[in-house]
């Protein structure tokens, strides 16, 4: 069965402008068909992906001929799983958003779908500039959804939100039209398409700001410290289904463009700064759980422990072989799946508990609440990586991968692992263990967020008992992409197999 | 079937088990769900013992046997399968763990009836034994790992099973953090090893040791310290000890089953299965019979002063599986596995009877308000008795046979091991004490309240409180539930404690010195690549071993009688003369003091700084402000020019079209 | 033929003209000396086609005029709408565009 990309990317778009056009409980219907039709997608594709076969189902038309931009779209091992995490999680979220009560449901349901669109794009896009154009897509609906139907500051969070990523978008704007130009050979066509620009050779001193430029709009994205400040307001006051994609599944757009577009095209530049950003990499892991676990508000919780993670997930990238890039990428589609059911479960802690989110008036929920005890119970030891979930082999690879560089630097980020014991044992005790809080009022979980929640679960715990789903069908195209990296940093290894 | 497909459903019942209990919870009635989690261990026990029968068919070079499900994990140099790793060692540990998990879920169904968790309770009971299962049977580091992790969790559940309590609660997160500090040393254990030798398969790896570590080599040295490390953690010991005392928040059966059978055990377990690479690391395995000798003294000696009932137990076990540390540390890995089975039947027993007085009790765990009820409950009082002559090493117990073989190996070893045996006979003297401690003062003297209550056949009742801090509670979903059980009133309770108590008196019978060494012909297979093969003590040495051994048993029994029997007021007048001591003992040599200053305090103070200063100030005042302040200048800059006037915007309009043309009309000419 | 002082003449009406509109303060008066600023475009323009001798520039200049003629329509309705809503005839007080 042949699959046209551009289908399955623009699907979620059109079923969110039938949104916004029907009436009432249609419209709920209409915006659940997107996702759910490319979710049905993404799993055959899933079956059908040949590994090890390079870019699979490319479309590649020309767009705008006399700048080199081609619309090419394509899937290999690198942004398959990222694809399917897309679908997996705008599911969930977008049945909770329909469910719940919101002012102008309908432009509601349009931006969800919007977003979904553009995040998708920018994992499937195979042109530099064509990534970039979905990269700052992304930023349009997340705009409206924050400001326009968040709670608290919500357009302070907002304005800082946007300042800071477009701030970090427009360096890569620039750095993107520099490497198009400058990469170009004498006498040849500008072309901004990565196949392309991974043939072509750029001059080293050029790489070195490039990357930079690249790294910095990556990291605000991320987010790592110290470009996270955007981070606390915004997870505050940002509603529960959004915020579950935001953290879940657009942070690892950032990391992901490292992996598809730094490190394959400029590894001199990204050798250059290697050292730096493993330090600012580890760094994020002890600073977000250190204050992961000195938190009160529990939506800050997981903010700090995401960091954290996404701070693992850098160092695997930037160790330039393939366990800890094989690593990064796995724990890309973990942390996306656990944070996900998270942010959703303590939306409905937050409905228990009359909106408190303070772990020092929630407890002892699991009281009449057994179901939802119990989900939550399996999400946190996934969360914290404990062995028998699908997030301790990536862990574990990245931290082989670290501990074969430096053995200090894995060492500090072990530390990690068990800091992330720590915050995730204490958030599950403090709203669900102990003296039942004075604003709670336990229920178990209801229907909605039930079918929302659990089959994230099942996903979880399959990754779990079979992880090499995911590492079978990565593996060469991850090796291929950190190979050039690889050659640079040990010019005597000889090429992988 | 074959001794792997065994192993296999060793496995399948208790997860089996766990999911219908899990699942169903809702439709089983009553103690349904505990006699489903009995049943199935039970079959684990016999599909244990038919992998048994079926290893010992094959040839004595055949008896280590691989089976490979699926690949958990491949990627470059690291792959992982899904591979269970059937032998001796494997064997004989499965079936300790399901042969006492099935007489403990026993115990269960009548201790725990009542309880408003009941199906949960057994759900991660069964889960537990599948994860420790998994850790016996797992064949390379990863399925280790991940059963070692298993029980971890199954441990932190079934500790904050309560988890209403604030204390419980706080004891989980302990426990389970200690434990994650393991599994880290496993994992970067795991690492140095396969830097070397490109494999995580125990036989593998066993098999290239030799060839890619040299003698004592500092990697090898580190990765068995750290191997060290996870075993420490899990087997509370030196210095990672400090959560088995607290874990007793958990339910009894609980504290029988995690901390005396099974979960301490794994740490023995490791070290053994490891024997290869710590044979070539002598330092490495110098620590470790070290450090289970200073731990069975230290936790001897709180032992002897402690007024918890379930805590002298517990310290009992941390001294107990010191012995099992120093035993296979010291490459008697026959008698430290021997006592490991031993202690598993009298520790189990010894925490079952102390379930028994304390429902007699209605909840109350202090020794101090215990006595006098060997006539109340005679069931109890002999079998406690016979667990506490088997844990005071009394001769001809099973104790008596497994802790002395190990201290007369240690002398056979001579230098250092000969000290360490001397600690080990101080350590058999104080366990011998306290053990009897225990029985005299809650079995003889004045019957208290309770017990005369409990004669007339009535059992006691309070107000539910917490034992340790007498905060009131209910008896609702996590709290413990309102029914108070006894041996002497619930036959499952007796059937457990029945077996036990016999295997305690006839357990020694395996390995009786110059009579019978039927474990250490059976677990011949696993260990005789060991250097130490053929450095047994001889029977004799053995013999006199087992007489002083025993000796030292008696005089503590007699110290105790004396004590506690004779002269009742030695132990208030022995506190108020060394009151300092006592102090110190009672408070554990301050070892949880010691972590909070140098650990929980110094991290809580770095968050605490972290989000007063650098969040707020640094990260939110400068990056943010500055990007923030950026734009805003910007901007004001750009608002200046819009007075809104629209002169001054003609003016600019014109000068602007006068500055061009003027430019154009120079360059041109 | 030589236009210089036609295009002097324009320059000049066209300074008068700018000058007008940066000092008045009546906006017809502003109207009128934009007014008086197209013409000056228009008279140059004129000029110029008569020294290439094209049509183009005339053509021009009578576009010119009619666009003259529809902004000049559209600004008389400001005025009258200032006027008919009591504001004040003054485009220093009409600055609610300021930033």
């Amino acid at each position: 069965m042949t699959i046209h990309l551009s289908i399955v990317l623009f699907l979620p778009l059109a079923s969110g402008l039938v949104a916004a056009l029907l009436p009432g409980r249609l419209a709920r219907s209409a915006v659940l068909a997107g996702p759910l039709a490319v979710l049905a997608y993404v799993i055959v594709m899933l079956f059908d992906y040949e590994s090890g076969g390079g870019l699979q189902w490319v479309t590649n038309d020309e767009w705008i001929s006399e700048l080199g931009i081609s619309y090419k779209l394509g899937v290999d091992g690198l942004n398959l799983f990222l694809i399917a995490l897309t679908a997996i999680a705008w599911v969930p979220c977008t049945l909770v958003a329909a469910f719940s009560v919101v002012e102008r449901p309908r432009l509601y349901f349009f931006h969800l779908a919007l977003a979904e669109t553009a995040v998708l794009g920018a994992f499937m896009a195979q042109d530099l500039a064509l990534f970039i154009v979905f990269f700052d897509l992304m930023l349009v609906p997340f705009y409206f959804l924050i400001g326009g139907w968040g709670s608290g500051e919500r357009v302070r969070a907002t304005t800082k939100f946007v300042i800071y990523t477009l701030s970090g978008s427009l360096l890569m704007l620039a750095a993107a039209i520099a490497l198009g130009v400058l990469a170009t050979p004498d006498g040849g066509e500008i072309s901004f398409a990565l196949s392309d620009l991974q043939q072509r050779s750029i001059a080293e001193g050029s790489q070195h700001w490039i990357v930079l430029l690249f790294a910095l709009a990556f990291f605000v994205k991320a987010p790592l410290f110290p470009l996270h400040g955007w981070v606390p307001e915004t997870y505050r006051s940002t509603s529960i289904p959004v915020l579950a994609l935001l953290s879940g599944v657009l942070s690892k757009v950032g990391v992901y463009g490292f992996l598809r577009i730094v490190l394959p095209v400029m590894p001199d530049g990204a050798q250059y700064w290697q050292e730096l950003f493993i330090i600012v990499a580890v760094f994020s892991i002890l600073y977000g759980s250190i204050l992961a676990f000195s938190q009160d508000n529990v939506r800050l919780v997981l903010a700090y422990s995401s960091i954290a993670q996404l701070g693992f997930i850098v160092l695997g990238i930037f160790l330039f072989e393939e366990k800890g890039a094989q690593g990064a990428l796995f724990q890309m589609l973990n942390h996306g799946l656990v944070t996900v059911p998270l942010f959703l479960i303590l939306g409905v802690i937050a409905i228990r508990a009359r909106g408190s989110e303070s772990l020092s008036a929630l407890g002892g929920m699991a009281f009449r609440a057994p179901v939802l005890a119990g989900l939550f119970l399996v999400i946190s030891l996934a969360t914290l990586a404990m062995p028998g979930s699908g997030n301790f082999i990536g862990e574990m690879l990245i931290l082989f991968g670290a501990f074969e560089d430096n053995l200090v630097y894995g060492l500090v980020a072990s530390v990690g692992v068990v800091l992330a014991a720590v915050y995730m044992i204490r958030l599950y005790q403090g709203t669900m263990h102990g003296r039942v809080g004075s604003a709670v009022e336990s229920i178990d979980i209801d229907r909605v967020n039930l079918a929302a929640i659990a089959p994230l679960v099942a996903v979880i715990v399959a990754l779990g008992v079979y992880p090499n789903f995911v590492i079978d069908r990565t593996e060469k195209d991850v090796a291929k992409n950190v190979a050039a990296a690889k050659r640079v940093t040990n010019p005597e290894v000889s090429v992988i197999k | 079937m074959s001794a792997t497909s065994y192993g296999w459903l060793v496995l399948a019942f208790p997860l089996a088990g766990m999911l219908i209990i899990a699942l169903g919870w809702r439709v089983l009635p009553g103690r349904l769900p505990g006699w489903i989690g009995t049943a199935a261990i039970f079959l684990s026990f016999l599909a244990s013992i038919g992998a048994l029968v079926d290893l010992q068919d094959h040839p004595e070079d055949e008896r280590q046997l691989v089976d490979r499900a699926w690949t958990y994990a491949a990627s470059a140099d690291f792959s992982a399968d899904v591979a269970i790793l059937v032998d001796p060692l494997s064997v004989f540990m499965c079936l300790v763990v399901s042969g006492v998990s099935f007489l403990i879920h026993l115990y269960s169904v009548a201790y725990m009836s009542g309880d408003r968790g009941y199906a949960r309770y057994f759900a991660y009971l069964n889960f537990f034994v599948f994860s420790m299962l998994l850790l016996v049977l797992a064949a390379n580091f990863v399925i280790l790992i991940i059963g070692w992790a298993f029980v971890g969790a199954a441990s932190y559940l079934l500790i904050s099973y309560w988890y209403r309590r604030e204390t419980a609660v706080r004891a989980g997160i302990k426990a389970f953090v200690i434990n994650v500090i393991g599994d880290v040393a496993l994992v970067v254990a795991a690492f140095l090893i396969l830097d070397k030798i490109p494999s995580l398969d125990f036989l593998t790896v066993f098999e290239g040791a030799g060839a890619a570590f040299g003698q004592n080599d500092g990697m090898l040295v580190a990765a068995c310290v750290l191997i060290l490390v996870g075993a420490f953690a899990k087997s509370a010991q030196l210095p990672l000890h400090t959560w088995l005392p607290d874990a007793m928040e958990g339910p009894t059966p609980v504290s029988a089953l995690i901390h005396a059978a099974t979960m301490v055990t794994a740490g023995v377990y490791l070290i053994a299965r490891m024997h290869p690479l710590f044979e070539l690391a002598p330092t490495a395995a110098d620590v470790g019979a070290i450090v289970g000798c200073a731990t069975l003294v230290f936790a001897g000696t709180v032992a002897v002063v402690v007024t918890d009932l379930k805590r002298v137990i517990a310290y009992s076990t941390i001294s107990q599986i010191g012995y099992m540390v120093m035993g296979a540390s010291i490459a008697a890995y026959g008698a430290g596995l021997f006592h490991l089975m031993t202690h598993a039947f009298f520790k189990a027993l010894l925490f079952m009877g102390a379930g028994s007085v304390i429902g007699a009790m209605a909840g109350i765990q202090d020794m101090d308000r215990m006595g006098g009820f060997r006539r109340a409950m005679p069931f109890t009082f002999v079998t406690f008795t016979i667990g506490a002559l088997a844990l005071a090493g009394f001769p001809l117990t099973a104790g008596f046979f497994s802790k002395d073989e190990i201290i007369a190996f240690a002398i056979n070893r001579g230098d250092l091991y000969a000290v360490l045996a001397i600690f080990g006979y101080i350590g058999a003297f104080l366990t011998a004490f306290y053990a009897f401690r225990m029985v005299f003062r809650v079995f003889l003297g004045e019957a208290v309240p309770e017990a005369r209550e409990l004669e007339g056949g009535h059992l006691a009742h309070g107000d539910p409180v917490n034992p340790m801090t007498g905060e009131p509670e209910d008896t609702d979903v996590g709290f413990p539930g309102p029914e108070h059980h006894v041996a002497e009133q619930a036959w499952p309770m007796k059937a457990a404690m029945g077996p036990l108590a016999l295997l305690a008196i006839v357990g020694g019978v395996v390995a009786i010195p110059g009579v019978s060494d039927i474990l250490e012909k059976f677990l011949e297979p696993t260990f005789e690549d060991s250097r130490f093969h053929d450095t047994a003590p001889t029977t004799g040495a053995e013999v006199w071993g087992l007489v002083v051994g025993g000796l030292i048993s008696i005089l503590g029994i007699g110290l105790a009688w004396w004590v506690y029997v004779r002269k009742p007021g030695t132990a208030a007048r022995a506190r108020e003369r060394f009151a300092w001591l006592h102090r110190f003992l009672v408070n554990k040599w301050y070892f949880d003091e010691l972590y909070d200053a140098m650990f929980v305090r110094p991290v809580a103070t770095i968050g605490g700084f972290s989000k007063r200063v650098i969040e707020t100030e640094f990260v939110q005042g400068t990056i943010v402000g500055g990007a923030t302040g950026v734009v805003r200048v910007g901007s004001t800059f750009a608002r200046a020019i819009q007075t809104g006037y629209l002169r001054a915007y003609a003016l600019l309009l014109l000068l602007g079209v006068a500055a061009l043309t003027l430019y154009f009309l120079l360059n041109s000419s | 033929m030589d236009i210089t002082w036609y295009l002097v003449l324009s320059a000049f009406i066209f300074a008068i003209g700018a000058a007008g509109v940066i000092s008045r303060r009546n906006p017809l008066v502003v109207l009128l000396c934009l007014e008086l600023m197209l013409n000056a475009g228009n008279l140059a323009l004129v000029a110029f086609s008569r020294m290439h001798g094209s049509e183009a520039g005339q053509v021009f200049a009578l576009i010119v005029m009619v666009i003259a003629a529809c902004e000049v329509v559209v600004g008389l309705g400001i005025i009258v709408a200032m006027y008919r809503n009591r504001l004040p005839i003054d485009i220093d007080e009409m600055s609610e565009l300021r930033g």
